[in-house]
């Protein structure tokens, strides 16, 4: 167990090293579409002063040593400054001041999926090739189908747009609080835990109301995997013999379901949906573009278009880290659930 | 070989036994499709939409959509229920069913125009994928060793990345034309199906009839192209039908987060966020082409979603 844990981590090492490396490469090799020194100019520098500051910063090296420098940066707890878009600050502060609001939309969006998501499957699973079964997956598959970007601005007219014309309260439909709320203390950066923690109600109503859009539109589209997935694995596990056994003892079907088969069924759902919580912690980059949500997916695609290096380097890093280290974690903790596996 | 020949002379079937079972397996197996309602819908939609794109520039002239009329944009006034928004009044000479897009253009033309233009790309990022996924799956499966360890951990890589950004900077270098956002979603969808055929062959290659080709002395590369990859393509098959519809919905939302090779370009995203910014005037403008995506995608998914169920024996009953 513990060799596999410290092969899986070797590997681990590996792939964060390949990513930075191709990440490097495309955001550094090609100058034109990445200025890796333009944070470090202003527009009134006369172009020989220009030369001599890129120079400085070893930008006319040839590029591996230019990885050099830049791993020997981090390790030193230095990602380097982002550019004038982000005012020039460096990325790490930028990230970390934004992920929190990241966190704050995956976690709503995994609790919407989860809650609707999971009796959906069951029920599916459970009435199995009948009217309800029929809709979940008519449900499941259009939120697969469905463009993240355009199921978002429709709710933004409706619930925006359209329920102001009536007259009806609308919901808001740009960023994460209003900007007329007052300042409070930040405790943990995530606006709804600051308004509670300030004891400041409305500060966290207008934060509750500002998240319940641009959850559903991310939920929407991850319910669909999870809603399948839980349905493939309860009709898994209700073919089983221990559950006809169960049923043979004169078990009621309601036991059945939720004593015996339920449990089983949920691992692999439940795997799901924090593989999905790791994901959505990258950063729903169309879901916060729609919404302004002041998110690092929102910052990240900002970063791309303003040919910020430094900061896509940091974004594909810390992405990459939590995506491969809750795999690992799953493995793990899946042959402490279950001791047929043994690695 | 000369046994088989006396087998088959000594008791003449119709067919022989296998290849009847085999038939009888792909009509249940169709039997199974049809039935059910919802993949009938999926197999009616996706058909209607590639005939639109068959007879696109049939049915509407492919020159309306370089013809701009900037006087009559935004418009609003064929027989439909309005919006509820301020959309511009314009001649009622000007009675386009759908209304009218930023560029004053009749906007059902341009969504007929652009639906050849959106399957094709699906169908070309989806074709490259799977050949590319099916020779480095294939390779390791059948190589093993380190030829095997080397791919995997190279999708271990790529499966590590944040896929939208990794395209939007591999788009962003290489610049904004429909090849280069095409290449940058390949970059992302490949290891998909390296992983998917490497499982499904490992699975194959010890099966009790690969045994029995090389007994009878059949090459190893025969073996490979012959029998082991057309026996594990079908998972894959089902993959390809369910991603044609996630390429489009990619390919979009690259356009709609700022990499449109051209803004006047007649393709479903480009249509829908050039709408973007009249939402609240002229919202038509990103229902209408977003809603022809969904249906594109959906009608794909349902299809690839039935043939799952009817390919994979333990889901049936």
């Amino acid at each position: 167990m513990y060799e596999y844990i410290i092969r899986r981590s070797v590997l681990l090492v590996f792939v964060l090293f390949g990513v930075s490396v191709i990440t490097f490469y495309l955001s550094r090799g090609v100058p034109t579409a990445f200025n890796p020194c333009a944070p470090y100019i202003t527009p009134k520098m006369p172009p020989s002063v220009v030369q001599a500051v890129c120079a400085s910063h070893g930008f006319n090296d040839p590029l591996y040593l230019q990885y050099f420098y830049w791993i020997r940066d981090v390790f030193s707890g230095n990602w380097g400054i982002a550019g004038q878009w982000a005012n020039g600050l460096p990325v790490y502060g930028v990230f970390a001041a934004r992920f929190p609001y990241t966190v704050e939309l995956a976690l709503s969006a995994v609790v919407i999926s989860v809650v609707v998501g999971l009796p959906l499957g069951i029920l599916s699973a459970v009435r199995n090739n009948r009217p309800v079964d029929h809709a979940a997956r008519i449900v499941a598959l259009t939120g697969i189908s469905t463009p993240v970007y355009w199921f978002g601005f429709i709710l933004q007219l409706i619930f925006f747009y359209y329920f102001f014309q009536w007259g009806l309260p609308n919901l808001p439909n740009q960023g994460a609080v209003s900007l007329s709320a007052p300042h409070v203390t930040s405790y943990t950066g995530i606006p709804i835990l600051d308004g509670l923690l300030n004891a400041n109600w409305s500060y966290a109503w207008d934060a509750f109301i500002h998240v319940i859009l641009p959850s559903i539109t991310l939920a929407f589209a991850s319910l669909g995997a999870l809603t399948r997935l839980v349905r493939a694995s309860m009709l898994e596990v209700l073919r089983q013999d221990y559950i006809t056994l169960a049923r043979s003892k004169g078990l009621s079907e309601r036991i059945v379901i939720f004593r015996h088969a339920l449990r089983n069924a949920l691992i692999p759902a439940l795997t799901v949906a924090g593989l999905l919580f790791a994901g959505l912690l990258g950063g729903a980059v169309i879901t916060e573009t729609v919404f302004n949500w002041p998110g690092v997916g929102y910052l990240s695609v900002q970063a791309v278009l303003q040919g910020d290096s430094n900061f896509v380097m940091l974004y594909t890093l810390v992405t990459a880290l939590i995506v491969v280290v809750a795999n690992l974690v799953v493995d793990v903790l899946y042959a402490v659930v279950d001791p047929r596996i043994r690695y | 070989m000369s046994d088989k020949k006396d087998v088959e002379t000594a008791e003449p079937p119709k067919r022989s036994g296998q290849r009847a079972a085999y038939l009888d397996e792909t009509k249940y197996a169709i039997s199974l499709l049809v039935k059910n309602r919802l993949v009938l819908t999926g197999i009616f939609m996706s058909v209607f939409f590639v005939l639109v794109a068959i007879f696109a520039t049939v049915i509407v002239d492919p020159s309306t959509a370089n013809k701009f009329d900037f006087t009559n944009t935004y418009c609003w006034n064929g027989n439909l229920p309005s919006w509820g928004t301020q959309a511009s009044i314009c001649p009622t000479s000007f009675n386009y069913t759908l209304g009218s897009d930023g560029f004053g253009r009749n906007l059902l033309s341009m969504i007929i125009l652009a639906i050849p233009l959106d399957l094709s790309i699906a169908l070309e990022i989806v074709a490259s994928a799977l050949v590319i996924g099916i020779i480095l799956g294939a390779v390791a499966a059948y190589a093993g060793g380190w030829v095997d360890e080397l791919i995997l951990r190279v999708t271990d890589i790529f499966f590590a990345f944040p896929f939208l950004i990794l395209a939007l900077v591999f788009a962003a270098v290489l610049g904004r034309t429909i090849p280069n956002l095409e290449l940058a979603i390949l970059l992302v969808w490949w290891p998909v199906y390296v992983r998917l055929i490497r499982g499904q062959m490992l699975s194959e290659k010890n099966k009790a009839y690969v045994e029995a080709l090389r007994a009878l002395g059949v090459s190893r590369t025969r073996t490979l192209f012959f029998h082991l990859i057309p026996n594990s393509i079908y998972p894959l098959l089902v993959q390809a039908t369910l991603d044609i519809g996630g390429v489009i919905l990619t390919f979009s939302a690259l356009v709609f987060l700022g990499f449109s090779p051209s803004p006047a370009l007649p393709e479903l995203g480009n249509l829908a966020a050039d709408g973007i910014n009249q939402i609240f005037t002229a919202p038509w403008l990103l229902v209408i082409p977003g809603l022809v995506i969904l249906l594109i995608s959906l009608g794909f998914n349902l299809v690839g979603d039935g043939l799952r169920d009817v390919l994979d024996p333990r889901l049936r009953r």
